[in-house]
């Protein structure tokens, strides 16, 4: 075996370094939450809706309960008044909705269809699923209502009756708080419109689809009168679900232990809300006195989470005949589904889609306003790209139409409006703190090379070939500022880390965030390398375990690159600041830490270079001989360090996108895809690149392939993998990747976060190719998903029209 | 109950099962070889517990245990002979072939075998071959890339193979 | 997720062992599992629940690829990864290979096989397709011991079904060489790629000494009916040498005869728009290909 890991001295940072954790996710030694063994576990199997709106007359449980080796069943009403119900504060966003009241298992009544109705614990998995099957429900079976639309009109049926209506959430995102504040900003933007030399109105579907971890979710809950609760969860943020638990099952949080495994199979969003899942199996851990499992089937997952982006935006666009953007007004309406999935409950997806649809352009004036509806259906749960994928859909579709309506290149139009001086504040007042976007663009249109293409185009043409090319872009979050996770979901954003030195030179980082395949323990071994001078061989890092890691509100928004390592890196200057004083003291030297250098695992007085110590020497001299130590000193190496910036945080994006349209039958194929990417100083290029893939594909498989369906009855009739496609590595491009960064000046180390928003500029690129592709038949596609039935449909209508 | 013996990466097994327990289950609950994964329910769609039976990539969740009896099975544990990593396994380190590393034992064993059948694959031939396997996080660059190397790396050693 | 409970495993060495069996069985409890790929799928959604499950791997005469006088047999139990790369296939019936070629994945090719395919008959699947169109013959023994050929014809039923009763086991697959110049292939379209079809279409033609067309057949699938054979189009090719326009009046025939629906992958006018698409290329490769 070879180790990549190199000693000597190497700027660890922008360092293509291979990555730590493989070695044993290669070798098939990694730890999901499925491979984690607590001996004497029972197996949970749930038993969920069939129907997606139903009364519940009565559950028999006697055949089940009598069959060998089932231990327990539970049921709502066996357990409504042993547990408290959902919504609890800590997984209550700071916002003005209509929560609904739920508990684990179905109350009543079922609101959707997969809805967990009972709970059936057993010695064997098998055993459990035959159980499952045995359990009787007796259902009247109720109307449904699926259209957001029809959901929001005063004579609907209405999913949770205590509301009265489904308007879980409705808000408006420009002109002020007060209503007169909003009138007047609505009258201005009506005025812009009505005097505008061009206005482009449309109406932007866009279906359900999210994120799948290929790692589906699970609990593994264990109980005992000492300790408490140990709550292994497959889940972004353990801190958030320790707090959860114990506020809903009233146990004391020093007696809840929250343990995201090391090893998770990819969150992408999914992960990140507070389940009640969670919820049931901790109670039949602490109920039964024993460990009790669940690992969700795919199919349970496909029923139930990852589904987002459902979407309606009637949005408009007022501009000059010069292309200059003057007016945005768009209507948002989403289908929320049942709501009741802690943390986000639906709507906060559409709320930071809102509050993103501005994007990077320059508007004047504005006008949004969103309302979500309930239905019954499933959840909305985050997804990468969370809840602007449907509205940067939107804008990036209609800022073509206005380029095409005024006779420019979208690609010019684009460039024209973006935001040229940073720091901006956006009309959803939105902070973009640094950057340069500008940059970025014309990388992407000197790679495009549009003149060129516009050539190849008609030359194409003229042997009946339709190709293609869009543009689309995208400004990101680099972490959730506490300014916007307070208000958004109750919880703050700072990063946090622990950075601990041992006597033997080594580094222990902990994290309380919980990531799922991003990198962290290569990347923040990278960062604390950089820092001491040392190996990244010799740091090893360790997440998710409320047990031992500082708080931390999760592996969401694209914190690791922003405020994780900003975390690490404040807690390792601080160690430094320590360590350069005793050496000082030391040395007998007059030196602070700046007048020393931390290399090639020594540290060094620049002022005269023969005046050093090993990085060992030092470490340990201060960790076990802490004597004779400088007056107010005393021993140990170990700091924690919060890192929030002053104000949020962004990174940039742009994509380009040339396709070619089988006319005949509507297939289209993606013939080159390139980006540009300002993602701030990159720690690992490696790592940064294999996030930018998978966001593309996963954007290209969202816009394409991937839709959850439900039939008019609410019956979900998408719920394995041979219904809801995933593109396969023989459907999707190669990406090219440029780089055009600005270091962000708010970060100790010029990083920025990446990934999470980076979905979100796909579907308009991809459709924006596809439509120029076509533009001799002047088609224009509004709708999701971009599939070759309904382009080949649109070009039989426009040969017919 | 119907007891069967099997060789699982060169270690010979004798045990007694129920009839209907997947061999996905066999070889993690009864083996402990956890590397072998499970992403889907009943569609044996995603191919993370993708093993070899006889050296041929097959899905382990779409097998009975007792189907395996008699006959000869490698997991991803048992894809390195000497402990270390395979060019394979090294490949998929030095591209970044893999994230969250939930799909890669399945994505590995079929390449594996996919490798032995074609020895200089282009991309297309790769992505073709790796419709059985889903991945969610990488977008599949890596991996086809990983999976040139490894071709190259494989026919660089040549005679001495170690997919 | 996991099959309910089968009480028995058998795995018998010989078609005898396995009547045996049977015999111990009512209609219903006992299943013949081959590859298991689609059988599979069905014991662990708990659709079908076996009391006994018959594994045929043992059956080494169901494993072979032979052609005796004039005649190709496909044993029952051959892989689809063994049928893209056998030889035999090549001069007349590629278009089984090009099926078998992208029939769902490797791991499914490597385990999944032509009796399987066949005796399953999914509503869209590739392989009976295939077979429709080459004029395959199914080779039955009953368990009362007497054997019958099944021509392709009067085999496939619809979705799920066959002229196989359950005392039946299928023996091998076989395909009469043409005494003439043939030629087949297959296609499909799904909306990933070596998806099940929305559209799968195969074509088989046999030209006479002068090179024009003396037979011809093409089946379908993907309607939700399973294999169709799609005979008012094939009439419209005899005597043609596979020129535009006779491929043009065969589509149409297709066309008028089958009944496209519309569902969850796709309306029904685009399926007919699939099947001219996809039709053309296919019946114009298997000319290409019988030509030469």
């Amino acid at each position: 075996m070879t180790s990549t890991i190199r000693p000597g001295s190497v700027e660890w940072m922008g360092e293509r370094l291979a990555r730590k954790e493989d070695l044993r996710l290669v070798t098939g030694k990694g730890k999901y939450l499925a491979d984690i063994i607590i001996p004497g576990a029972l197996h949970a199997v749930f038993v969920r809706s069939e129907y997606a709106h139903a009364k519940i007359l009565g559950i028999d449980l006697a055949e089940a309960e009598s069959l060998p080796g089932v231990i327990a069943i539970y049921t709502g009403e066996s357990i409504k008044d042993l547990i408290n119900p959902m919504p609890q504060a800590i997984v209550k966003p700071n916002l003005s909705a209509k929560y609904p009241t739920f508990w684990p298992l179905a109350v009543g009544k079922v609101t959707f269809h997969g809805e967990p109705v009972a709970l059936v614990i057993a010695r064997d998995k098998y055993v459990a699923e035959d159980a499952s099957e045995l359990v009787l429900v007796d259902y009247e079976e109720l109307p449904v209502v699926l259209d957001p639309e029809k959901a929001l009109s005063p004579d609907s049926l209405v999913v949770h009756e205590k509301d009265g209506t489904n308007e879980i959430f409705s808000m408006t995102f420009t002109g002020g708080e007060t209503e007169e504040e909003q009138k007047l900003n609505e009258k201005e933007v009506n005025s812009i419109f009505d005097t505008a030399p061009v206005v482009v109105k449309e109406r932007f579907r866009t279906h359900r689809t999210g994120l799948t971890p290929m790692e589906p979710r699970g609990v593994l809950c264990d109980w005992n009168e000492s300790d408490g609760l140990t709550a292994y969860i497959t889940t972004q943020r353990p801190h958030i679900d320790r707090l959860a638990l114990s506020d809903i099952l009233e146990i004391s949080a020093e007696r809840v232990r929250v343990i995201a495994p090391r090893d998770q199979g990819g969150g992408f969003g999914v992960k990140a809300p507070f389940y009640r899942e969670n919820i049931i199996i901790a109670y039949a851990a602490k109920a039964l006195s024993k460990p009790v499992r669940w690992i969700e089937s795919r199919y349970e997952s496909l029923m139930n989470v990852g589904q987002e982006r459902d979407q309606i935006n009637e949005l408009q666009i007022a501009a000059d005949r010069e292309g200059n953007l003057l007016g945005l007004r768009n209507r948002g309406i989403a289908d929320n589904g049942v709501g009741t999935t802690g943390v986000y409950w639906g709507f906060v997806m559409p709320f930071l889609g809102a509050i993103e649809l501005p994007n990077a352009y320059k508007w004047p004036k504005a006008d949004i306003s969103l309302k979500v509806a309930t239905t019954n259906k499933a959840c909305l749960t985050p997804s990468r790209a969370f809840g602007h994928f449907p509205t940067r859909f939107a804008v990036e579709r209609c800022i073509d139409m206005v380029a095409h309506k005024i006779g420019i290149e979208p690609s010019d139009l684009r460039r024209k409006n973006l935001v040229d001086t940073l720091p901006y504040t956006s009309v959803t007042n939105e902070y973009y703190d640094s950057g340069d976007f500008l940059k970025v663009w014309d990388t992407l249109t000197a790679k495009a090379d549009l003149a060129n293409f516009r050539k190849t185009q008609s030359e194409a043409l003229k042997e009946n070939r339709y190709i293609g090319i869009g543009f689309g872009c995208g400004v990101e979050l680099s972490g959730v500022a506490s300014e916007l996770l307070v208000p958004m979901e109750n919880q703050p954003g700072y990063g946090a880390a622990t950075v601990r030195l041992d006597p033997r030179g080594k580094v222990q980082v902990f994290g309380g965030d919980a990531p799922g395949g991003q990198g962290h323990e290569t990347t923040t071994a990278q960062v604390v390398a950089s820092e001491f001078g040392i190996d990244p061989a010799d740091v090893v890092v360790t997440t998710g375990d409320t047990g031992t890691t500082p708080f931390g509100s999760g592996s969401i928004g694209a914190r690791a690159g922003s405020y994780f390592v900003s975390a690490v890196a404040d807690a390792c200057r601080e160690l430094k600041e320590k360590i350069t004083r005793i050496l000082a003291y030391d040395l007998e030297i007059e030196a602070r830490n700046e007048h020393f250098e931390f290399i090639d695992g020594e540290v060094i007085y620049i002022g005269d270079r023969s005046k050093k110590s090993s990085f060992l020497s030092i470490v340990e001299r201060i960790i076990m001989f802490p004597i004779n130590l400088p007056k107010g000193e005393v021993g140990g190496l170990d700091a924690t360090a919060f890192f929030e910036a002053p104000k949020p945080m962004i990174c940039f994006n742009a994509d380009c996108c040339i396709v070619e349209v089988n006319i005949e039958t509507g297939d289209f194929e993606i013939l080159k895809w390139i980006t540009t990417e300002d993602v701030g100083n990159v720690i690992n290029p490696l790592v940064v690149d294999g996030q930018m893939h998978g966001a593309i594909v996963q954007g290209i498989s969202n816009t394409v392939f991937e839709e959850f369906v439900y039939d008019d009855q609410g019956q979900q009739l998408s719920a394995d993998f041979e219904n809801y496609k995933l593109a396969t590595a023989a459907d999707v491009p190669n990406i090219d990747i440029h780089y055009a960064t600005t270091p962000c000046p708010h970060t100790p180390l010029g990083t920025r976060g990446i990934g999470e928003g980076r979905p979100s500029s796909i579907p308009g690129t991809l459709t924006n190719a596809v439509c120029d592709a076509l533009a001799p038949f002047q088609i224009e596609i509004n709708e999701l998903p971009l599939r070759p039935n309904s382009i080949w449909e649109k070009i039989q209508q426009a040969k017919q029209a | 109950m119907t007891s069967i013996k099997l060789t699982v990466n060169g270690e010979k097994f004798e045990e007694q099962i129920d009839n209907r327990l997947l061999l996905v289950d066999f070889l993690r609950d009864n083996l402990s070889l956890t590397g072998t994964h499970v992403g889907c329910t009943y569609e044996g769609v995603c191919g993370a517990c993708t093993i070899h039976l006889d050296g041929d990539a097959v899905k382990s969740c779409m097998l009975l245990a007792v189907q395996a009896d008699g006959h000869n099975i490698t997991t991803v544990e048992g894809l390195s002979a000497d402990g270390g990593l395979s060019d394979l396994q090294q490949a998929f380190n030095d591209e970044h072939g893999l994230q969250c590393g939930y799909c890669t034992p399945g994505i590995l064993m079929n390449m594996a075998d996919f490798l032995r059948e074609n020895p200089n694959p282009n991309d297309e031939q790769i992505r073709h071959g790796l419709i059985g396997n889903l991945c969610r996080c990488t977008g599949y660059v890596h991996i086809v890339r990983a999976v040139k190397k490894a071709a190259k790396m494989l026919r660089d050693n040549e005679p001495e193979v170690r997919v | 997720m996991y099959p309910a409970e089968i009480k028995e495993y058998h795995r018998p060495d010989s078609i005898n062992q396995v009547f045996e069996i049977m015999a111990h069985h009512d209609e219903g409890e006992s299943l013949l599992l081959a590859g298991g790929q689609s059988s599979m799928q069905a014991i662990k959604s708990r659709m079908l629940r076996p009391q006994c499950i018959i594994d045929l791997q043992n059956l080494q005469e169901l494993k072979t690829v032979k052609v005796e006088s004039g005649t190709l047999k496909i044993g029952a139990m051959v892989r689809y990864c063994e049928l893209a790369k056998n030889s035999a296939l090549d001069k007349n019936f590629t278009g089984l290979k090009d099926a078998a070629t992208h029939v769902g994945d490797r791991q499914v090719r490597n385990r999944g096989t032509i009796g399987g395919s066949v005796c399953w008959n999914y509503a869209a699947a590739c392989t009976p397709t295939a077979v429709l169109a080459l004029d395959g013959r199914m080779h039955l023994v009953s368990s009362k011991g007497d054997s019958r050929v099944v021509k392709a014809d009067d085999f496939f039923l619809g979705p799920l079904d066959t002229a196989k009763s359950e005392s039946d086991i299928l023996i091998c697959v076989s395909f009469e060489q043409p005494e003439t110049k043939a030629g087949s292939a297959y296609k499909k379209w799904g909306l990933v790629k070596d998806a099940l079809p929305v559209v799968g279409i195969c074509a088989f033609i046999k030209l006479d000494t002068s090179g024009l067309c003396c037979e011809a057949r093409i089946a379908v699938t993907g309607m939700g009916l399973g294999a169709q054979r799609a005979t008012a189009g094939e009439a419209a090719l005899l005597s043609s040498d596979g020129d535009p326009k006779s491929i043009e009046a065969a589509i149409d025939g297709i066309c008028a005869t089958i009944d496209a629906p519309t569902d969850l992958s796709a309306t029904s006018d685009y399926r007919y728009q699939l099947i001219r698409n996809l039709g053309f290329e296919v019946i114009q490769i298997a000319f290409k290909r019988a030509s030469i």
